[in-house]
């Protein structure tokens, strides 16, 4: 597949401090890229690296298959970290300096932008004047200003309201529906299994995993279970083929197995022919949650 | 280079803080001139002996040709009001953080840089306007019996042009590597007004030359004071006359390498 972002090596440090340590990761075309990680685990000092703002001391990085270059960010909508314009300035007159200096998009995009992220209302207003929430959303509409390719956002959920959040998240998916590359770090797990296709977890700056969510996710099995007779089931699956592991979970049995080797037919026939009727058999994916977890847990 | 300019304009036409400044800028000139010229009138403009021979100790420094000269010399002195303008200009950006934003929408960190130059420019250009207005002005309206051109000191617009440039370039460096308005313009106040004098003045009174080798200094000695300092030193006055070319070039120098390293500092450091 086609990459989008190609970052080889990357390293940078703050005297003592290594923000990054040799990360390596590629972002394919038309993929909603979720970096995750805990504070301090290098999630913005690599977005503003791949966006130049940062020096990286090692390591290599491309976008569009091209050395990072003033006309490549030109292609790429972005939020770093805090909504960054001028304060005496109105959205309009903030986003036409966006447009200026990014030639992406027209006066009518302007309007068009701020109409997504709803500040029609408030457009001629200064940037001083509006909430964390409003900025929030000007700093999406710039991003979004003239369609551009590619879109970073550093927690774009951040200082908005429930229902912001919720219109940012179909906005998220509507643009991934366009086929656009998004690269998107977040602390919030649920978000970003929500939205994501891909995604990368980092911890003190190491990157511990990257790919597809069903491939991070999915090193093992879990097979969900339950009948009538919960006791009996356990016994059954005690010494069962393949079976890594058996445990409880509210009132369901989860058996785990090597990923790709359960088999629900055979599971359901073993039971069956061992006299228990199930009335729940599922196979479930390992949580975002759970696999964050279990990665950045010392 | 025009869409550059195009983007500053952008950031400033509907900043209030900068018409304000620009508009104190463009009160300074005048405004101070007058002041010197007014002290000037109270020398001269009795019909006493005292008069007399205050008017025939400093002439007319304000009517032509003389006005290019001592207006410039006067108007240098108050290059801390343009200063201010630059330092908050660059310090803006700083504190909205759009200094980043710029590079991250698509600028390369060249072009922030020059998109500065480019202000400096501007500001220098209507300090330079004023300065030349002035000049002008004091020229047409003041009538004096002498047999020079007008035009004969107006080498001073382009040395005062060169020196409001080179000055600002220093207050610039200040704001660009403190980053905090207040401070930036403390120290360049603070080492405009007392530290270089200071220094000046005490290698001079050591007799060690290099005191016009001051990052101030360099280009103050573009604009010597006005004709009727030489009769206070004459030796002094046509020494400071033919060090001008040679200034010149220190100034010119000076204020190549500022920029330069300002390009080098800006592509290195973490924005």
């Amino acid at each position: 597949m086609e990459s989008i972002l190609e970052l080889s090596g990357i390293t940078k440090s703050y005297g003592k401090i290594k923000a990054l340590q040799n990360v390596s990761y590629q972002v394919p075309k038309g993929s909603v890229f979720g970096i995750l990680g805990p504070n301090g685990s290098g999630k913005t000092t690599m977005l503003g690296i791949i966006l130049n703002v940062l020096q990286s001391d090692n390591g290599s990085f491309t976008w569009f298959g091209q050395p990072s270059s003033a006309d490549t960010r030109k292609r790429i909508g972005s939020l770093l970290e805090t909504p960054n314009f001028y304060h005496y300035l109105s959205a309009v007159d903030n986003l036409k300096i966006t447009q200026a200096i990014s030639n992406r998009g027209t006066e009518a995009d302007i309007h068009k932008a701020l109409e997504t992220v709803k500040l029609t209302e408030r457009k001629h207003s200064k940037f001083s004047a509006y909430s964390l929430g409003m900025k929030q959303r000007l700093a999406i509409g710039a991003a979004l200003l003239g369609n551009p390719e590619v879109i970073v956002f550093d927690e774009p959920t951040n200082g908005l309201d429930p229902v912001g959040i919720l219109e940012i998240r179909e906005l998220i998916k509507e643009l991934a529906s366009q086929g656009k590359t998004i690269i998107m770090a977040s602390h919030l797990l649920d978000e970003v299994e929500k939205v994501c296709t891909h995604v990368a977890i980092m911890k003190r700056g190491t990157l511990l995993t990257a790919g597809a969510v069903d491939e991070v996710l999915a090193n093992e099995d879990i097979v969900e279970i339950n009948s009538a007779n919960n006791e009996g089931l356990q016994q059954l699956f005690t010494n069962y083929s393949g079976v890594t592991q058996a445990k409880h979970n509210g009132s369901h049995l989860q058996l785990f197995f090597t990923y790709g080797t359960a088999n629900l037919e055979a599971i359901n026939q073993h039971c069956f022919n061992n006299g228990i009727v199930l009335n729940h058999l599922q196979l479930k994916k390992k949580s975002l949650e759970t696999k964050f977890f279990e990665l950045t847990n010392d | 280079m025009l869409s550059l300019i195009k983007i500053e304009w952008l950031k400033i036409k509907k900043y209030p803080a900068f018409w304000w400044m620009l508009g104190i800028v463009a009160l300074t000139y005048p405004g101070v001139n007058l002041l010197f010229y007014n002290v000037y009138q109270q020398l001269t403009e009795k019909k006493d002996f005292t008069s007399t021979i205050a008017k025939q100790l400093f002439g007319n420094p304000f009517a032509f040709p003389e006005t290019w000269h001592s207006v410039a010399f006067f108007s240098s002195c108050f290059v801390i009001v343009p200063a201010i303008l630059v330092i908050m200009m660059i310090t803006n950006e700083y504190q909205y953080k759009t200094h980043r934003q710029n590079v991250i929408d698509g600028w390369s960190r060249n072009q922030f840089i020059t998109s500065k130059i480019l202000d400096v420019a501007i500001i220098t250009i209507v300090a330079a306007i004023m300065y030349a207005a002035t000049a002008t002005g004091y020229g047409l309206t003041i009538k004096e019996d002498n047999t020079a051109q007008w035009s004969e000191e107006i080498k001073y617009i382009p040395l005062f042009v060169l020196q409001t440039f080179a000055q600002l370039t220093i207050a610039f460096l200040l704001g660009f590597l403190i980053k905090k308005a207040f401070i930036a313009l403390g120290i360049f106040v603070f080492y405009f007004a007392i530290v270089e004098n200071i220094i000046v003045g005490f290698l001079r009174f050591k007799k060690i030359p290099a005191g016009r080798f001051l990052p101030l200094e360099i280009s103050d000695k573009l604009i010597p004071g006005p004709k009727f300092f030489g009769r206070f030193n004459e030796e002094a006055y046509k020494l400071n006359l033919s060090q001008i070319n040679e200034h010149i070039v220190y100034t010119i120098v000076l204020t190549t390498g500022i920029w330069a390293l300002c390009y080098y500092i800006y592509k290195k450091r973490d924005l």
